[in-house]
């Protein structure tokens, strides 16, 4: 009987949260502990021709600077799937706000002050800096070479092609059936093209890290989402071995993919190493701006369809600006392009993604990486294609939607959600069949539209392990490294090995993530962690019950068949022990503990097209009613309903928080949220000028909806939702607009101006072929 | 550097203060430098976000857009004075049941406005949660789960006095 498992016991962090205890890394201070700060080129690209930070170090309080020529490093690129960032810029700067210099000073105004007595001369050079730019036959490539280190290993159906002297850093292709069949056999052809924008994650905890060299050791505090990869880097970069670098990560103030604790935990030890001190390095809310963003996606669709709905074939074009350095880029370009088929059945299907070199702020991972994106096109798509048929949308895709049990691709996981009824939810929540009247000669026109979505869930490459130690007096201490970035993380994980072990939860303590003593775990991403990380709680505990049983067994001399763990007693026939009775018994009273341990690793398939299977799907099904003011354009969300499944939930308020987040995640990125250059630099980068989601764009009637259908690979049937929500937020949305105005947009954010000249041009842009 | 030096008198948390400050300095690097309470939180720095929402006689106000001089003569409530005792404000409590929070960031100054909102208004309705919280920002919640927490917040409190 299940004592915690969908229960919503009070997170382990709660307390030192609402008190104001929780120690951030910008909280911490060392002895000795002196600040970092970074030189920024303020040119769009830019040669370096000599750079000179002599002067800077002569003023007080100043206690180093690093440019290109004194940094020693043991490789001088930073990067995973392409290593292309330097630590400081070398021959040259990419962007506005590249990193060119950081100095050491005994407080940050003595640094800012440094930094503007750095010499540099620049010598401005060509700039593209979009990917229509950038793939212009003359354009100035931003970088000459490019050295990737791991290529990726694709399965069925997917390949990978290289573009020399080309700013394309990766083109992800796949394809399956027959492309030109299945669009020569259709009856109608569409083609559209969508824009999604770059934006900012904004954590409200901005990027910093402390490093602390002692010796040959250095120490990190970090607020990443995957500390050893950033252990990892610190290792190839500094040329240090992995058991001399410890990562620490204190309470991180959110993540949503924003790779916070990288670039400056490199600067950090670079500047610690330098100076012999621990160094901080904080970047400001508008340095933050300028490290990483959203790419900008551009996706041209074309579907094929027979006249009654089905669909035939789809071919998307998927453009991802991936700025100045790739960082994950690549993995959200190629995942863009394997989610931009959508939950449907489609038998012909043909896909090339691109990730483009520009020169701006460099984009990587964000909460859902590109499935939202690839979401906004089609299910825009599904819409105008309902349109054109005059088929109820909701019909257009009862009919194509995948089945559970169904393969999303050849190879990969099954569809291991129930689609069809989830639309079914969707539709009642939203009252479809309600239709919503805007009063008539109102400029306030009212409508609803929906969204079904789905990703493969859970990430690539990912390993997790995890222990489980069982102490003398029957608590225990878990440790594992997902990072709690505030979705509960550390609760779920408790409340798995409580529920195995029988343990009231207060006696399971979950311990501070520290690479030195933390098993491994690949990163903190992907709506993965209560799957990959939860089944390898779930199986240190249970190693950790083995042995406890085992040892209990052989200590009271009966077989261990004999020996049985129930609500937190040791039960030999009628006689039982409590845990600290039993451990007495069992280690003679001088201590001792049982380890137990437990792991998970995703293995490679070559039948699969990314080359391992999704570990499970996620859903994010979206309904939206809509109010349009067509003097302004502005548009006011009345209603949103998400519908998602978790499998089964283990912590239902923690569930609702990641799906409703999400929601207003996307709810920002579809009306506010984008980032604008002005001749090549960034124009908004902070909080007056960029627009987050505030109270006020909450939808007055806001529910999600969270089924527990069961199935999912982790623990109880579990599945992750941390990104569904997001995923039908922008379709949803302009597929009421639509409803509401006839006016179809294809470019998020709704902007008012945007919807406003929309709302006056009659051009509607799809092209539509009978075949 | 040569510092203009002011003399301020405060209440922070209850407790008298009397310090020299520098005239450049912020009220919200008195409170987290000066003082070491670190519950107070930077983000925007520029009045937006709310994250270093303190109480200034009661007020919520941004301490990384006040001098610290402007405390001269004032009271000071930081999310470390809110619990008396041990015992957390049932606005803490509600949080933690609620969902109120996830990475806990904007915390301390969510529920800060909270209790300056609840203060002037101890019964407000949905709508009026909804424009007074809406000066602060949460990246993280969605919203929803914090205007809940003030509600049970404010009924529990209701039915206590």
């Amino acid at each position: 009987m299940s004592t915690v498992i969908g229960k919503n016991v009070y997170r382990v962090d709660g307390q030192e949260k609402v008190k104001g205890k929780a120690l951030y890394t910008g909280d911490l201070k060392l002895p000795g502990m002196v600040h970092g700060k970074v030189l920024r080129c303020p040119y769009t690209h830019a040669r370096i021709r000599r750079i000179d930070g002599g002067k800077a170090e002569t003023i007080p309080g100043v206690l180093g600077v690093l440019t290109r020529d004194n940094l020693k490093l043991a490789t001088p690129y930073l990067g995973g799937i392409i290593k292309d960032q330097p630590v400081l810029a070398l021959e040259k700067a990419r962007y506005a706000g590249d990193v060119v210099a950081v100095v050491a000073a005994v407080d940050e105004r003595v640094a800012e002050e440094a930094l503007k007595a750095i010499e540099v001369d620049y010598e401005e050079l060509p700039t593209a800096m979009s990917v229509e730019e950038a793939l212009s036959p003359n354009a100035p490539l931003v970088h000459e070479k490019i050295e990737r280190s791991r290529p990726p290993s694709y399965g069925r159906g997917a390949s990978y092609i290289v573009h020399e002297h080309s700013n394309i850093c990766h083109h992800f292709h796949y394809e399956r059936g027959d492309i030109n069949e299945g669009f020569h056999r259709s009856d109608f052809v569409f083609e559209d093209e969508f824009i999604y924008p770059t934006a900012q994650h904004y954590p409200m905890e901005s990027t910093i890290s402390i490093a602390s060299f002692e010796g040959d050791s250095v120490t990190v505090w970090s607020p990443s989402q995957t500390p050893f990869s950033v252990r990892q880097e610190i290792s190839r970069v500094f040329g240090m071995p992995l058991s001399r670098i410890r990562v620490i990560v204190p309470h991180v103030g959110g993540g949503y993919g924003g790779a916070k604790g990288g670039l400056p935990s490199i600067l950090a030890v670079a500047l610690s190493r330098h100076v012999r001190r621990p160094v901080r390095v904080a970047f400001s809310a508008e340095e933050n701006f300028k490290t990483i963003c959203q790419p900008l996606i551009k996706i041209v669709l074309k579907t094929g369809i027979k006249k009654d709905g089905t669909f035939l074939a789809r071919r998307s074009e998927v453009y991802l600006n991936a700025g100045a350095y790739v960082y994950s880029t690549p993995s959200v370009a190629e995942k863009a392009g394997y989610r931009a088929h959508g939950p449907y059945h489609i038998p012909h299907v043909q896909t090339d993604s691109y990730a483009v070199y520009t020169n701006t702020v460099p984009a990587g991972a964000f909460r859902g990486f590109g499935g939202h994106q690839a979401a906004f096109a089609y299910e825009s798509q599904a819409d105008i294609i309902a349109h054109r048929l005059g088929m109820d949308p909701i019909e257009l895709r009862r009919r194509n939607l995948l089945g559970r049990g169904e393969e999303y691709a050849p190879g990969d996981t099954p569809i291991d959600c129930d689609l069809k009824g989830m639309l079914d939810e969707l539709a009642e929540a939203i009252e479809w069949d309600k239709k919503e009247e805007s009063p008539k000669g109102s400029r306030f026109k009212r409508a609803k539209g929906i969204a079904c979505a789905v990703k493969d869930g859970g990430g690539s490459g990912k390993s997790a392990s995890a222990s489980v130690r069982i102490m003398s007096d029957g608590s225990a201490v878990l440790a594992t490294g997902s990072v709690e970035i505030g979705q509960g993380v550390r609760t779920t994980m408790m409340q798995i090995a409580a529920e195995e072990l029988t343990l009231p939860v207060d006696k399971v303590e979950v311990a501070e993530l520290d690479t030195h003593t933390t098993p491994f775990d690949h990163s903190t991403n992907a709506s993965s962690a209560t799957i990959v990380m939860g089944q390898a709680v779930l199986r240190a505990a249970r190693d950790a019950r083995a042995q406890l049983l085992s040892t209990a067994a052989s200590s009271l001399g009966v077989p261990v068949e004999q020996v049985q763990l129930r609500e937190g007693r040791i039960i030999v026939k009628e006689k039982s022990w409590s845990f600290p009775e039993i451990m007495r018994l069992c280690f003679a009273n001088v201590g001792g503990e049982v380890v137990g341990r437990g792991s998970f690793n995703q293995t490679r398939d070559e039948n699969v097209p990314l080359g391992q299977r999704s570990p499970f799907w996620e859903v994010g099904f979206g309904g939206a009613e809509v109010e349009v003011d067509e003097w302004t354009g502005t548009v006011r969300i009345l209603k949103y309903v998400s519908v998602t499944d978790a499998g089964k939930m283990i912590h239902p308020l923690h569930c609702r928080g990641q799906d409703e987040g999400a929601v207003l995640f996307g709810i920002g990125l579809s009306l506010y949220e984008e980032l604008l250059y002005e001749d090549g630099r960034l124009a908004n980068p902070n909080l007056i000028d960029y627009r987050l989601p505030r109270f006020r764009d909450l939808p007055h009637s806001f529910a999600s909806r969270i089924r527990e259908d069961g199935g999912g690979p982790g623990p109880y049937g579990a599945k992750g939702i941390g990104e569904g929500g997001i995923l039908g937020v922008a379709p949803a949305i302009c597929n009421a607009v639509f409803n509401a105005t006839g006016v179809r947009i294809r470019q998020v954010p709704l902007k008012g101006e945007r919807v406003w000249r929309a709302l006056g041009k009659p051009a509607a842009k799809t092209t539509v072929q009978n075949s | 550097m040569d510092e203009n030096l002011v003399p301020v008198h405060f209440r922070l948390n209850g407790q008298q203060h009397a310090m020299q400050v520098p005239s450049h300095e912020l009220l919200i690097d008195l409170i987290r430098d000066r003082i070491g309470l670190t519950g107070t939180k930077r983000s925007c720095d520029m009045e937006i976000c709310g994250s270093c929402t303190v109480l200034l006689d009661g007020k919520a106000v941004s301490s990384c857009s006040l001098f610290a001089f402007d405390v001269d003569g004032k009271e000071v409530l930081t999310i470390e004075g809110l619990a008396s005792e041990g015992v957390l404000h049932p606005l803490q409590e509600a949080f933690i049941q609620y969902g109120g929070f996830q990475c806990g960031f904007c915390t301390p100054g969510m529920i800060l406005l909270a209790k300056s909102l609840l203060d002037e208004k101890p019964v407000p309705t949905e709508e009026e949660v909804r424009e007074y919280m809406d000066a602060n920002l949460c990246r993280c919640t969605g919203y929803q789960m914090i205007i809940e927490s003030v509600a049970a917040a404010a009924e529990k409190m209701r039915r206590k006095t």
